[in-house]
């Protein structure tokens, strides 16, 4: 850098870093770097319903896909509308911005997909009417807050003959189909898997608010269904508008416990209540039990959300067999699996690129000792094979999964999504799918409102 | 970004100034799940696994980091560079980073055998500068931010009897105070964490062993020049001072006094 005293004496620090002053930064800026996949990818005309803090997380992970063309954009409060108008524009997506859906339905022709990202009890009312107008549909989960919403949006994708992906992206993560179809089923290495726990602990938050000045107009959130601005900022918190923590947070999770063992279950037990908030509706902490009957036994499955605590490590699902436990979570850290000693030797399937040795923390080989290194001379006594060295109890062994999520962690199902639209791959999570799920999970409301054990008839989970 | 944050405002509502913190603060986590080389799904962490001439799309975010970063990076003479562990192929040019972008296309492309992108010097500044925006967003004009209390930045004061948010900088007989008003001021050293500082241009360990503080009006600057400082000799300092007048130095003589420079030098 011995030549760039010119570079350094621009007026660098003098604009507040802004992009534009250090467009000239070269020699590491580039320009019209050729996009090869881009330019080649199909492209597929995409509208955004919902620009709230999941939305931009969609449109920030869409735009990371070759051939996504965002063409609009809909959201009732300007302030999200705009902001994700800006963050398209940056990468030169003209999207037209809409305040209401049906405008920019009539409006916007060309469009082949619709991504639904809106609070859950008008999920089905954006994905109903995007359906029947011919689009496919990419909607976030919950499904919808009540089952018949649920419904209704697979009877629309089936009679529109149309595509009803839902937002349940851990199935197409790839650490989680690895870990389904490599380790629990091929090498089932988990052995017969017994039971589950799952949980998302989340600490004590602040309920939204809004800038001075960037309120809504009651008359027009009335109109758009929504009482007041407080139920508009903090609506999953809220009966008419969602399903609670167990739906926000447990549905994801919850998922996985079908995905995962092929089943829905056949009774449910829970116990919550709104403990702490003074401000919500929804109960804010819940403890679940599930009773799964698999092809394998009866599998029984326990869950819990707490929005209080941060207490016992975030969140993760761990299914745990005779034989191994996986204990897995989209965030890498939370993943882990440990071996029953009953088990056979799991080194075969490090050959096999199933599972691998952890170089490092938990399960890590134990730092050689200076007594230990090889050409240290021992003490006499007997030898080592026929002397039980008397510890503690020892620990299971631990095993990484080999698998990195190299995306956004919505990325997959989306590009899974729009897979199945150009060229018919299966969806991970059709709305049929999805369906059960919900069924799922807003039964665990029903159930702490009754305070008893309900059950589940196989035709519950059917459209 | 493995530290805390904390965010002071005054003259507002406390509930309103709770609920923007408490946006500010969603931002960050938003941005840490962009930026941290330590969560694998963020695009640092992506480009850091690119084969060489590989490219990914970033976020508008990592290329406004990285660009602020590329700048200072040029302007420190390589005293920071957060892609200096980078593995280089024998036949890149020395004076060629180990990666490119382009602005227009939000695109990075990998120019070494592995890259080793770290912005840890420079990211807790930029999400400082991020959560100011919000603020900002927010009506806020009258706050004091900081990342794991080595790098302030402060938003204006609406108190007429001060001149600022006051911080402070030196130890001992040393310990003097400054007033941040829409500027920031950051400090390494290695008190903390112990010699953790390496001289990018050599790879040796930083020769400075002393504190020392950058002022600067972003905290992303602040903190990368921080970083600069405890490598930079203090003619190198004081010729970057006097050609950025918002440019303040401050470093830990041996025998404790502070030497100060531009934008923190007396009368300034």
């Amino acid at each position: 850098m011995a030549e760039s005293p010119p570079l350094s004496r621009r007026d660098f620090l003098s604009t507040g870093a802004k992009l534009g002053a250090v467009i000239a930064a070269a020699p590491y800026v580039t320009r019209g770097a050729e996009v090869g996949a881009a330019a080649k990818a199909d492209t597929v005309n995409v509208a955004l319903i919902g620009c709230g803090e999941e939305g931009r997380i969609l449109a920030n992970a869409a735009l990371n896909i070759p051939g996504v063309r965002f063409q609009a954009v809909c959201d009732i409060w300007p302030y999200n509308l705009t902001r994700t108008e800006r963050l398209l524009k940056k990468f030169n997506h003209a999207a037209q911005p809409f305040e209401d859906y049906q405008e920019m339905l009539a409006t916007v022709k060309d469009l082949d997909a619709v991504i639904v990202a809106t609070p859950d009890f008008m999920h089905h009312v954006h994905t109903n009417a995007a359906l029947k107008l011919g689009k496919h549909v990419y909607c976030e989960k919950l499904m919808s807050n009540t089952v018949e919403g649920a419904r209704s949006m697979v009877v629309a994708a089936r009679e529109a003959k149309k595509l009803l992906q839902i937002g349940h992206q851990r199935r197409s993560n790839p650490r989680y189909q690895h870990a389904r179809d490599k380790i629990v089923r091929e090498g089932r290495l988990l052995g017969r898997i017994t039971n589950i726990t799952g949980q998302w602990h989340r600490a004590v938050t602040e309920d939204f608010g809004f800038p001075n000045g960037q309120g809504i107009p009651e008359a027009k959130l009335n109109k758009y269904g929504y009482a007041n601005m407080h139920e508009f900022r903090n609506w999953r918190w809220f009966k008419k508008y969602a399903g609670g923590p167990v739906s926000d947070l447990g549905a994801h999770q919850i998922d996985i416990y079908n995905w995962m063992l092929d089943a829905n279950p056949r009774m449910c037990i829970a116990s919550g209540g709104v403990d702490y908030y003074k401000s919500h509706e929804w109960y804010d902490n819940a403890f679940i039990i599930y009773e799964y009957a698999t092809k394998d036994g009866v599998v029984r499955a326990q869950y819990q959300v707490l929005t209080t605590t941060s207490a016992g490590g975030g969140y993760s699902e761990y299914f745990m067999g005779d034989e191994g436990a996986l204990k897995i979570s989209e965030n890498p850290k939370f993943t882990k699996l440990y071996r029953e000693a009953r088990a056979p030797e799991w080194e075969p399937f490090v050959a096999k690129g199933f599972i691998a040795k952890p170089d490092t923390g938990e399960g890590a080989p134990a730092p050689v000792k200076p007594w230990e290194k090889p050409g240290v001379k021992k003490l006499g006594g007997p030898s080592k094979a026929a002397t039980v060295d008397v510890r503690e109890t020892a620990q299971l062994s631990a095993w990484d999964i080999p698998v990195t999520l190299d995306k956004a962690i919505h990325q997959p199902h989306l590009e899974n999504f729009f897979d199945a639209v150009r060229k018919g791959t299966p969806l991970n999570c059709p709305g049929e799918q999805a369906f059960a799920s919900a069924v799922t999970v807003l039964k665990v409301n029903e159930a702490i409102a009754a305070q008893k054990m309900l059950t589940f008839s196989p035709s519950d989970f059917v459209v | 970004m493995a530290t805390f944050f904390e965010i002071a405002i005054a003259s507002h509502p406390e509930a309103y100034g709770r609920q923007a913190a408490a946006a500010a603060f969603r931002e960050l986590d938003r941005l840490e799940g962009e930026l941290s080389r330590f969560i694998d799904s963020s695009y640092i962490a992506r480009a850091n696994r690119l084969a060489c001439g590989e490219s990914i799309t970033v976020s508008p975010d990592v290329m406004e980091c990285l660009l602020i970063a590329a700048d200072l990076t040029l302007a420190t003479h390589r005293a920071f560079d957060p892609a200096y562990a980078s593995e280089r192929p024998a036949d890149l040019d020395p004076e060629l980073p180990p990666f490119t972008l382009d602005p227009g296309a939000f695109l990075l492309t990998s120019r070494a055998l592995r890259l080793h992108l770290d912005l840890g010097a420079v990211g807790k500044g930029y999400a400082l500068d991020c959560l100011a925006a919000v603020l900002g967003e927010w009506g806020i004009t009258d706050a004091c931010l900081n990342a794991g209390g080595s790098s302030v930045l402060a938003l204006g004061s609406d108190l007429p009897e001060l001149t600022g948010w006051p911080v402070g900088l030196g130890a001992g007989d040393a310990y003097r105070t400054h007033a941040l008003h829409g500027n920031s001021l950051s400090g390494s050293g290695i008190a903390v964490q112990g010699a953790h500082l390496v001289d990018p241009r050599t790879g040796e360990a930083a020769p400075r062993t002393q504190g020392v503080w950058a002022l600067a009006p972003t905290a992303a600057q602040a903190d990368a020049l921080s970083t600069a400082f405890f490598i930079l000799s203090p003619a190198e300092i004081a010729d970057l001072c006097a050609q950025h007048p918002a440019i303040g130095a401050a470093l830990t003589r041996d025998d404790g006094q502070l030497e100060l420079f531009g934008a923190l030098a007396p009368g300034a």
